[in-house]
């Protein structure tokens, strides 16, 4: 009996530490569903019309036509392919580099603690500042850069006026600020990683190289996946330092990402509900990237 | 007795003296610019005259137009008077977000609409309707270096073949470069400048596009033509980059608005303080003016537009009108202001606001698309102006791109 008692007695406080638990974490359900939820159906809804901002005509229901608007205008899988260019030059560029600062960082030589600090100077600033900053660095005329390559008779492209230099220019930038974070992550992995195998591999007569290639990196591969991820949305999401850098996506369309096709329907041709249904293709368009990249991380462990 | 009871009384008089006061208040909803700094300057002065308090706004250009439509879409009442730049006088008009002022001008003496030339009366006009007043009036003039010219025995061009001369012996001579445009993402600016000044329009009466007309053709290759005698970061240079070039390096000359007039007369902002004159933008088959600026105007739903009304003749009538271009104003095109002999000495440039009666002016164009227009064009031109297309292929493929979207005029 008093068994009995005892069980329903423990069920009674489960059940009161349940809604306890559920009233405590309300609050923050009641800020994603405002601040998340709420606005993303907003903007499903708004994709399914035919609104702007200036209500040039009168709204309503149109369907999927903004979608297939969007389907079939080339602007769209430009500023894909564009946004696509970017995010890989972003992966082969920064990881490699960041593990390699990473590396040498973690074997603490002279001037480790000064070129740590250094190092992550750029992460610490704004995009617009870094953008601002670059673009008179940039300029063809009256940049250091293009200054500086004459100085060796190299002469400089015009970094902003072409495509492809416009799209390295963004790389470059975006690597210069981002390579830090790159590095500090891969750093706080090394400086977890077990050092009995590498000092079994090393007792046995491998290589440095090898010993990296071998027990180093597939043991940071976790750590790697979950940088590639992060760099892959900055790199979806890019948008402050591209608009500084090259005046909205210029020259032309050359680095008209995605985000910033979106951004110009929107807020400069007042197209509110094309820019909404841009917004949702986006979504569409990431989530595999975020299945591909739970696959890996499952099979990385 | 409760010190709540006590307080009481207290609380809701303060609160009535607030509404009151509150409902008397103008708001003023302006962007960073030598106008705004020049309207903000007259505010005590206003206060003191009428008893009215005046809260300032200020939004930066890439944001304000679309923050006050929405504004007025959602019927705040936040602002009483809003200032607004040309090229969105006719998406502002679709959407009714500006009330019409008409009959206030007609009937204010202060303001005097027979100050300004007929072409400058329509200014701010949308389907005749008038939705904003004058704020500045910035013409595409040209300005050029008078120790470089005077040096090489050149005159200002009367002509666009006078300028690409002037343009050649300048970079020939080994004094700097010929000349400045911004071929980045402004040059829709330029571009469409020269097609008017070619003869060209860029779509007809039906909103059919005609970028690539024999004249549109022409005014695109001359532009392109004229990029040799440019610095070679003028293809990527906005508005801003040319004129701080202009005003830091030597160049001999640039096509620009008068409005940056004020960035001359700053020593901080350029090395040629006293070497830069100005004349009449060159003409071609066509005798054209690019007119641009501000317009000033009450929103529809303002709360106070009598008061806004009253704010707007104590800054902009003709009485003030000198003090408001003395203020650091980018100046407004009237008569009394543009003839004035003490006030051409100090400001030598105002004789070009003069705009000749018969003169065709072309303000932006006056489409509710304009914005998505323009990017088209502005996303034709870098190709163009860079060499990857051609110019009659570049052309060809803009006028099918410009057709959806001009299409969207007459869509009811």
């Amino acid at each position: 009996m008093s068994a009995l008692r005892s069980s329903s007695r423990d069920k009674s406080i489960e059940v009161a530490n349940a809604r306890l638990a559920g009233i405590l974490v309300l609050p923050t359900w009641l800020i994603i569903i405002t601040v998340f939820a709420l606005p993303i159906l907003g903007a499903l809804y708004l994709s399914f019309r035919n609104e702007t901002l200036g209500t040039f005509v009168p709204a309503r229901f149109i369907g999927f036509e903004n979608y297939l608007q969007a389907l079939v205008d080339p602007r769209f899988w430009e500023s894909i392919w564009v946004t696509l260019i970017l995010m890989v030059l972003a992966i082969i560029v920064q990881i490699p580099l960041g593990i390699g600062l990473a590396v040498l960082l973690h074997r603490n030589l002279a001037g480790t603690q000064f070129f740590r600090t250094v190092l992550i100077i750029p992460m610490l600033l704004t995009p617009v500042a870094v953008g601002l900053m670059w673009r008179f660095l940039f300029d063809a005329d009256l940049g250091v850069i293009n200054w500086a390559l004459d100085q060796i008779n190299v002469h400089g492209p015009n970094w902003l006026g072409w495509r492809w230099p416009a799209i390295m220019a963004v790389t470059i930038v975006d690597s210069w600020q981002s390579i830090p974070f790159v590095m500090l992550i891969a750093l706080a992995g090394l400086t977890g990683l077990p050092k009995g195998p590498r000092e079994a591999a090393a007792i046995d007569g491998a290589r440095a190289s090898q010993i990296f290639f071998h027990i180093t990196l597939p043991s940071l591969l976790p750590i790697v996946l979950v940088i590639a991820m992060i760099r892959i949305i900055d790199c979806l999401k890019m948008f402050d330092l591209i608009f500084i850098l090259t005046g909205k996506g210029g020259p032309g369309t050359a680095t008209q990402t995605l985000g910033m096709l979106t951004y110009n329907t929107g807020f400069i041709f007042f197209q509110t509900s094309r820019a909404a249904a841009l917004g949702v293709l986006m979504v569409i368009l990431v989530a595999p990237i975020y299945v591909m990249w739970r696959r890996a991380t499952e099979y990385a462990r | 007795m409760p010190i709540a009871k006590k307080l009481l009384p207290a609380a809701v008089l303060l609160a009535s003296m607030t509404t009151l006061s509150y409902a008397d208040d103008l708001n003023l909803f302006l962007s960073p610019s030598p106008s705004s700094t020049a309207i903000q300057s007259f505010i005590p002065a206003f206060e003191k005259a009428t008893g009215h308090t005046v809260h300032v706004t200020e939004v930066p250009y890439g944001e304000m137009h679309q923050k006050l439509m929405l504004s007025v879409q959602l019927k705040q009442g936040q602002y009483d008077i809003a200032q607004f730049d040309n090229s969105f006088l006719t998406p502002f008009g679709a959407a009714g977000t500006m009330l019409p002022l008409d009959d206030k001008i007609a009937a204010s003496k202060e303001y005097d609409i027979s100050d300004f030339s007929k072409g400058q009366q329509d200014y701010g006009k949308y389907k005749g309707q008038t939705l904003g007043l004058t704020l500045s009036t910035e013409p595409f003039i040209q300005w050029y270096r008078t120790d470089i010219y005077d040096a090489l025995g050149l005159k200002p061009a009367k002509t666009w073949d006078e300028f690409k001369a002037n343009a050649k012996a300048v970079k020939d001579s080994g004094k700097g470069d010929g000349f400045i445009f911004g071929y980045g993402p402004n040059v829709s600016w330029w571009w469409m400048a020269m097609v008017w000044s070619f003869g060209g329009h860029l779509y007809d009466d039906n909103y059919n596009p005609t970028v690539n007309s024999p004249e549109a053709v022409a005014a695109t290759q001359f532009l392109k033509d004229l990029l040799p005698y440019a610095p070679e970061g003028a293809l990527s240079a906005s508005s801003d980059d040319a004129t701080i070039k202009f005003l830091s390096t030597d160049i001999g000359a640039m096509v620009q608005y008068s409005g940056y007039w004020g960035m001359l007369l700053d020593p901080a902002n350029q090395k040629h303080l006293g070497k830069i004159g100005t004349a009449p933008m060159p003409k071609g088959a066509a005798d054209v003016v690019h007119l641009a600026g501000w317009n000033i105007g009450i929103p529809a739903d303002a709360k106070n537009p009598e008061v806004a009304w009253q704010f707007l003749e104590f800054v902009l009538g003709k009485s003030n009108a000198k003090n408001y271009l003395n203020a650091g104003a980018a100046a407004i095109g009237r008569k009394s202001i543009i003839t004035d002999p003490e006030l051409i000495a100090k400001y030598p440039y105002l004789p070009v606001l003069d705009i000749a009666e018969g003169t065709r002016i072309e303000r932006y164009p006056q489409i509710r698309v304009w914005p998505e227009f323009e990017k088209a064009a502005l996303d034709a031109l870098a190709g163009i102006m860079n060499g990857s297309v051609e110019v009659k292929a570049g052309l060809d493929a803009l006028e099918e791109t410009e057709k959806p979207i001009l299409a969207q005029e007459n869509a009811k």
